[in-house]
């Protein structure tokens, strides 16, 4: 009988934080921040409102890190996407933020309506038309728990003690809300939330609506290429930023 | 490691290549949305293409301990499900013929029948698959989410569909490509080894349905069971390509038989039907002894005598091809 080896996961996980801790670890943070506007504009009016809606407010480039492959069998992936732009907006309980970034490959697409008749009484069914896609997506990191001061949990979906929130936007199969308490436990609440995608010219704009987020809240950004076959912790992601 | 663990024997001789198991599994398991392309169990000619094309060259298992790169299958691997124009052609008094659509280019047994040679013969032979529930599933180690994970009681490998994100590295550490993505739910599939069919008592699907009952289920570790007897003590089944390194728990009689015409005097493997090369390549150079074995024992019944390893493989009856033991029966029906 065969001895196993480390787990992959176990040795990437040893791995990366030598890599990247200085910027993701359990730790205060400074810097980084992010100022946020007091709109006098309506959620809506900011989520469905056009470009024009965000000309006002201020943008911040923040930049994007691509993970190193995860996995001995990942391929490597070029860093293509180094910067999302930022702009957010505090709107009654709301805080509506704005991601755009260049990507110029549009990988999303619309997926058959699944009809709401049981499978075996249809003579046709719904097929999978590709087996081997995946798509562009965003996502917003936040820790779960409010009033945690300047501990930023571990940019790694937080851990046990520092869980945290995730708001995930996928270009093909939309907005859901996931909690975390570290690598490999995030689960799907069930839950969506407002948000409003377009691609354009080369571009992603999309426009997450989140619960209002106090001063001082830290949050994470990450970004993921379909056509890099990003799924996963293989995407792009931002370290901490501290919303003003 | 499990309790215990089911396993399967499938004698590769008295296969007829009539794919009732492949339906059988489809009927129960794959007749949904975004399930139209995949056979959790599917049968495919040898030598051949197979389903999905090339999956034995493309990588996947174990080597030296770690993980092994492969690419995913594309869907013109598996091969596009395709609908008939019943409606049209029945209903709506269209002329043209009931034709398939997509058009059909690569399917679970596309080259069927096609073969080899062998010096200037023709030949072939059905090889049935389904998931091998493997003791070192690479798929299991492969998955971040630890969706994927080996049942204590019996060893089944199955995917928790409620932590599958659908990220598709258990379907690239497969070796043997039988985890299937759904893209209607955002998940991958894989056989199940029917078990809530065996959790009442009830065999597999395509054992139960196999008209040339070839198929023999068990635990591996019930010394009464018939997969044990094949496997371990007989010692006439092996694992569809070893060196993956999974170790699978689908065993294989090699397929030995018919003798090739004007052979007499000779023993199979000194004029075989399949090109030894061949069966070595599917099964490791184990399968000399295997072949040997086997061959001994067919001498001895031609002599006159009684092989109890060909009696059992001759399967009369359910009771000698199947042992569910009661203490894995859950639901009284």
């Amino acid at each position: 009988m065969r001895t196993r080896q480390l787990p992959l996961v176990a040795s990437a996980v040893l791995l990366l934080p030598s890599m990247i801790w200085a910027q993701t670890g359990v730790k205060s943070v400074a810097g980084q921040s992010l100022s946020v506007a007091a709109s006098s504009a309506s959620a809506d009016n900011l989520l469905n409102g056009g470009p024009s809606a965000w000309n006002q407010i201020a943008l911040k480039h923040v930049a994007l890190n691509r993970t190193p492959p995860l996995y001995d069998t990942d391929e490597p992936a070029a860093l293509e996407i180094s910067i999302v732009d930022v702009r957010l907006a505090r709107v009654s309980k709301n805080l509506l933020v704005q991601l755009s970034w260049r990507d110029p490959t549009h990988d999303a697409i619309t997926l058959a309506e699944v009809p709401n008749t049981p499978p075996e009484t249809r003579f046709r069914k719904v097929q999978t038309e590709a087996d081997d896609r995946f798509f562009d997506a965003a996502a917003i990191m936040f820790p779960a728990k409010s009033g945690s001061g300047a501990i930023a949990p571990s940019l790694q979906m937080g851990d046990a003690e520092h869980p945290v929130e995730i708001y995930y936007w996928n270009a093909t199969r939309g907005a859901m809300v996931m909690q975390a308490q570290g690598r490999g436990t995030t689960w799907r609440t069930g839950q969506n939330f407002p948000v409003n995608s377009t691609y354009q010219n080369g571009q992603w704009n999309v426009i997450f609506e989140l619960p209002d987020l106090p001063a001082g809240t830290t949050v994470a950004f990450a970004v993921w290429n379909g056509s890099q076959k990003d799924r996963d912790g293989r995407k792009y992601f931002s370290v901490w930023q501290v919303l003003e | 490691m499990s309790k215990h663990h089911y396993a399967m024997v499938m004698d590769l001789n008295k296969c007829l290549g009539c794919q009732t198991c492949t339906i059988a599994c489809k009927k129960l398991w794959t007749d949904r949305d975004g399930t139209g392309y995949m056979y959790w169990n599917n049968v495919e000619t040898r030598p051949g293409l197979g389903y999905p094309r090339q999956w034995d060259r493309v990588g996947g298992g174990w080597k030296d301990g770690a993980l092994q790169p492969s690419p995913l299958p594309t869907m013109d691997d598996y091969g596009h499900a395709w609908e008939y124009n019943y409606e049209q052609r029945l209903y709506e008094g269209k002329k043209q013929p009931v034709m398939p659509s997509p058009e059909p280019k690569s399917g679970c047994n596309w080259d069927e029948d096609v073969g080899g040679m062998n010096a200037d013969e023709n030949y072939f032979f059905y090889l049935p698959r389904i998931c091998n529930h493997c003791t070192y599933p690479a798929c299991l180690e492969a998955c971040p989410r630890k969706a994927l994970y080996k049942r204590d009681e019996d060893g089944i490998v199955v995917i928790d569909q409620d932590r599958c994100q659908g990220y598709r590295y258990c379907i690239k550490a497969c070796p043997y490509k039988k985890i299937y993505f759904n893209e209607v739910t955002g998940k991958s599939e894989k056989c199940i080894f029917c078990y809530p069919r065996l959790e009442k008592g009830e065999v597999n699907a395509c054992a139960a349905q196999c008209p040339g009952r070839l198929r023999f289920v068990g635990l591996l570790d019930d010394p009464e069971s018939p997969v044990h007897k094949l496997v371990l003590v007989h010692k006439i089944a092996l694992p569809l390509f070893p060196e993956k390194g999974t170790q699978p728990n689908v065993f294989y009689v090699p397929p030995f038989n018919p003798p090739k015409r004007e052979n007499y005097g000779k023993s199979i493997q000194e004029d075989p039907r399949v090109p030894i090369d061949y069966l070595i390549y599917l099964f490791g150079p184990e399968v000399k002894a295997v072949i040997t074995r086997l061959e001994a024992e067919l001498n001895k019944t031609q002599a006159g005598g009684r092989s109890e390893a060909l009696q059992l493989l001759i399967g009369r009856d359910a009771e000698t091809r199947y042992r569910i033991p009661p203490q894995l029966v859950q639901i009284q029906l």
